[in-house]
């Protein structure tokens, strides 16, 4: 139930994203990105290993679908990482509407400037430093402003179709517990 | 309720290993089979979500782009309203010169074969004082020479006399107004007579009616007249065109013949016309007059001459 649910809401962010968001004629030439709030909203609520893979599906989706110029695997890699990374460390230290969107926001910068770090490591000729010194920031900054839009429904939506989730009940443990432990788990 | 799965790590290895394959095979120059087929599927499956997507936020799309756009539009559609109204106040500008310029030219050719000496002037309102009045005012006045009971003409003929002369303006009564009267004479011979204005008769058909003295003088349709001049030249210089015979009335017993006149000026449409601020030096006579058309007598002069 909880998978089917949070594929279907991954795959509807993503095809926003795509069809309507990276259409919007916005000043900057920069959108907000939408698919690594949701990743972020998913891997709040989902052990590491879940959260890699649905990072990873909707990093693929986003490579492959329409209006994409880059390799496929950028995003994936990406979202995958950010999955994981958001799930293994930004659930642990306890919860609260703050610490959300304080890890989405960290997660959209890093995911902004891993895609400028892999465009240029990659050698892609439009990802220059002057171009990422001003995309990373503003899209970073677009995302945190939009992330209420998505974290806040995708949010209740999780904890509605699974009420005995981590957060919540977690407990504030001091420092996050080692993989393979109890608390990293993979949650179907 | 906690429970392992798959090792997260693991997971996370497999994965970017699987996505740094993808980037190696899909930057390659050439296409790769593989991520070849997953755009084509992505693509299939994307564009009719891409379509409705579309058909459904274009008004959004249309209003966001207005919106974006309203600050500069804004002033844009005020900068092409003020060159609208710039240019369109060019072209009228430059139409009205060519008819002024034509009329002026009219003027100065009646005024020169007449040997009068007329200031230009525009009328500039056409005002009927509760109706009645034939009257226009002028852009001249008495600081342009002008002072009443001098002739107004205009390129084909008679237009009336000044009425009053303010400082920059004065007041003409047209000939065709019912209070006015002007001598006249007919085109070649010595019969005179009066040309009264009719404009506002009850049974006025014509502007105005020429009544000659002699009850048995000739007269006929197309026959033209002309002013006979006044003494000292004010009101009326002599030899200007006052229009042409429509219609003879029958009169039998009567001590006078009438006839209805057309006025040589256009007095519904005045623009240019001139003040004679002096006279000829002798009685031009009928030298003013255009060439009397053959045929078809009715036509005014005026319309001949274009």
């Amino acid at each position: 139930m909880k998978g089917v649910v949070t594929a279907l809401l991954v795959a509807a962010v993503v095809l926003v994203q795509a069809a309507v968001v990276n259409r919007l004629p916005l000043p900057w030439g920069v959108g907000p990105d939408l698919v690594v709030l949701a990743v972020a909203a998913v891997a709040l609520r989902t052990g590491p290993a879940g959260a890699a893979v649905t990072g990873f599906c909707a990093g693929l989706a986003v490579d492959l679908l329409p209006l994409a110029d880059h390799e496929a695997g950028r995003y994936a890699l990406l979202y995958c990482l950010a999955g994981y990374l958001v799930s293994r460390y930004g659930r642990v230290e306890g919860r609260g509407r703050a610490r959300v969107y304080g890890t989405a926001a960290v997660a959209a910068l890093g995911t902004a400037a891993g895609f400028a770090l892999l465009g240029t490591v990659l050698g892609d000729p439009r990802v220059s430093l002057a171009a990422a010194a001003f995309a990373v920031p503003v899209s970073a900054l677009e995302t945190v402003v939009v992330g209420p839009l998505v974290l806040a429904p995708m949010g209740r939506i999780l904890r509605a179709v699974s009420p005995d989730a981590y957060v919540g009940s977690y407990p504030d443990l001091p420092a996050p517990v080692r993989s393979g432990g109890g608390i990293g788990g993979w949650r179907g | 309720m906690r429970r392992d799965g798959p090792r997260p790590r693991l997971v996370l290895v497999l994965l970017v290993a699987a996505s740094i394959a993808l980037m190696v095979l899909d930057g390659r120059p050439g296409t790769d089979p593989v991520t070849a087929a997953g755009r084509a599927a992505a693509g299939a499956a994307f564009g009719p979500v891409a379509g409705a997507v579309s058909a459904a936020a274009r008004p959004v799309a249309d209003g966001y782009r207005a919106l974006a756009a309203a600050p500069g539009a804004q002033e844009r559609i005020e900068e092409l309203e003020a060159r609208n109204r710039r240019l369109s106040a060019e072209l009228d500008a430059a139409e009205q010169d060519g008819v002024r310029s034509e009329r002026l030219a009219d003027l100065l050719h009646l005024s020169g074969l007449g040997g009068y000496e007329v200031v230009p002037a525009q009328a500039v309102t056409r005002m009927g004082s509760g109706g009645y009045a034939e009257t226009v005012t002028l852009d001249v006045g008495a600081r342009d020479g002008v002072a009443p009971d001098m002739t107004v003409v205009d390129g084909h003929g008679l237009v009336g006399r000044v009425i009053r002369a303010s400082h920059a303006t004065s007041t003409v009564l047209l000939f065709t107004d019912g209070a006015s009267s002007v001598g006249a004479r007919m085109e070649g011979s010595r019969e005179v007579g009066a040309v009264h204005g009719k404009a506002h008769e009850l049974d006025g058909r014509a502007p105005a009616v020429l009544e000659l003295m002699q009850a048995d003088a000739r007269i006929e349709e197309g026959d033209r007249v002309v002013t006979m001049g006044s003494h000292n030249d004010a009101p009326f210089v002599p030899g200007v065109p006052l229009g042409t015979v429509t219609r003879v009335r029958d009169t039998p017993g009567a001590l006078s013949r009438t006839a209805e006149l057309r006025p040589a000026a256009d007095l519904g449409a005045l623009d240019v016309v001139g003040v004679v601020v002096a006279g000829p030096a002798e009685d031009p006579r009928d030298s003013v007059l255009p060439e009397k058309p053959d045929g078809d007598a009715a036509r005014a002069p005026r319309e001949v001459g274009r």
